[in-house]
């Protein structure tokens, strides 16, 4: 492609690692088929790869804007700060400069919205902000928004992209894991459903809480998924793991997940799933 | 803490699950290493006790540092930073008592000792209560973490 090319000799060497996550300016790269596209064509396309259909990472707003009804999306109002635990020297200051640069406050984002006009509680992770990973604030929304799904009697859906639990916050963070798996046990009581959606990457402390424990449990095609990453597990076993481990494809063929849907399939299908199990409910 | 092939996220999720629902008190004690959610798998508690030279951590300090700082050698200052002894989890909350461990000649013993009238003195505090305060008590616990 000419474009390429250009592209090409115009950059510098040392700029030649693109990043993909937040494309610059008008044009974003595939990682996989190193395609340039234009964003435009891949926003209109849900962040898919229109040459070889390789899935990009989701922005929390481009997430929303593809499940929920237009202008039916009303976030949560809790306005929670983490207290900084471990009193990391950095850490403040990195959350700042994140929040300016991606424009979203935290690693998920939770409200109430509609699915093809089903009421649900929707929370979306993104990976865009420190890796998505689960510090207070992210455990606190994600259980704040459980609890309203009971008060409100309606579905749950999560939308995992995240490494894990958060490292700054230490053990505070991976105490989160014990909060919001709590806290489904009481949705689970109330005979609400949960639908846990699995996007790339969902790893650590998210797998190993609230995105294993959906009664339905999708994931997006290719989605890498597991709880260590597969060089660690081979360094510890010792041991060289089969070909696709972690991806969303094994893991279906092994049960751990119940459906993989494409993206484009996604609002239709969660809609669907939300109207049958309304039938039982008096 | 064994890493199976077929992956353990699910089975930690599912074990704190459970933990969250019994009806029944739940006394966790951490007497070694405990890191990750290999040990919160079963650190549900109503009550978590440690002993007073255990470590209770997010990670081991070797990976800690290999993920924040990209650099494993660089344990030692994660460890100090990573408020991991029993007194600096007794002072956030994350855990209820810690038992000593006195050294010396019969350390085990007095040791073992002082699990033991703690133990006994737990249960008998939560005996007192009923199955939904169990419960109840154990939510609360976590859910204000």
């Amino acid at each position: 492609m000419i474009v390429d090319k250009i592209k090409k000799r115009n950059l510098p060497e040392k700029n030649k690692k693109i990043k993909i996550d937040i494309p610059v300016g008008k044009w974003a790269k595939c990682e996989k088929c190193k395609e340039i596209i234009y964003k435009e064509t891949l926003r209109e396309n849900l962040s898919v790869c229109p040459n070889c259909g390789h899935y990009f990472r989701m922005h929390i707003n481009k997430r929303l804007e593809s499940i929920i009804d237009k202008d039916t999306y009303k976030k949560f109002n809790i306005n929670i700060e983490t207290n900084n635990p471990l009193e990391l020297e950095d850490y403040p200051k990195k959350l700042k400069s994140l929040r300016e640069k991606t424009g979203i406050e935290e690693a998920v984002s939770a409200g109430t919205g509609k699915i093809n006009g089903e009421e649900v509680v929707i929370c979306v992770m993104d990976s865009g902000f420190l890796m998505g990973s689960m510090g207070i604030v992210v455990g606190e929304k994600i259980t704040y928004a459980v609890e309203q799904a009971i008060e409100k009697r309606l579905p749950l859906i999560i939308f995992s992209a995240s490494g894990g639990a958060r490292m700054q916050e230490g053990i505070i963070s991976l105490m989160q894991m014990a909060k919001t798996t709590s806290a489904l046990t009481k949705l689970d009581k109330a005979g609400l459903l949960y639908i846990s959606v699995l996007t790339d990457p969902t790893y650590g402390g998210v797998t190993a809480s609230f995105a294993s424990l959906g009664d339905i449990v999708l994931a997006e095609p290719g989605a890498m998924i597991g709880f260590a990453g597969k060089r660690v597990i081979e360094q510890t076993i010792g041991e060289q793991l089969p070909e696709g481990f972690q991806t969303a494809e094994f893991l279906l063929e092994h049960g751990f997940i119940d459906k993989i849907v494409e993206r484009k399939d996604l609002k239709n299908t969660l809609s669907k799933l939300i109207s049958f199990h309304k039938g039982g409910e008096k | 803490m064994a890493q199976k092939k077929e992956d353990n996220g699910e089975a930690i999720a599912k074990s704190m699950f459970e933990m969250a629902k019994l009806e029944v008190p739940i006394i966790a004690i951490v007497i070694g290493e405990g890191s990750s959610g290999g040990a919160l798998a079963l650190g549900v508690g109503n009550k978590v006790l440690m002993l007073e030279n255990a470590i209770y951590s997010i990670l081991s300090p070797e990976g800690y540092s290999s993920i924040l700082w990209k650099d494993s050698s660089r344990y030692k200052e994660a460890a100090e930073k990573m408020k991991l002894t029993a007194k600096d989890l007794y002072d956030l909350k994350i855990i209820d008592k810690i038992i000593k461990e006195p050294t010396g000649d019969e350390g085990l013993k007095k040791i073992a000792n002082n699990l033991k009238k703690e133990i006994k003195s737990s249960i008998s505090e939560m005996n007192m209560k009923d199955k939904r305060q169990i419960v109840e008590e154990r939510y609360n616990k976590f859910r204000n973490m």
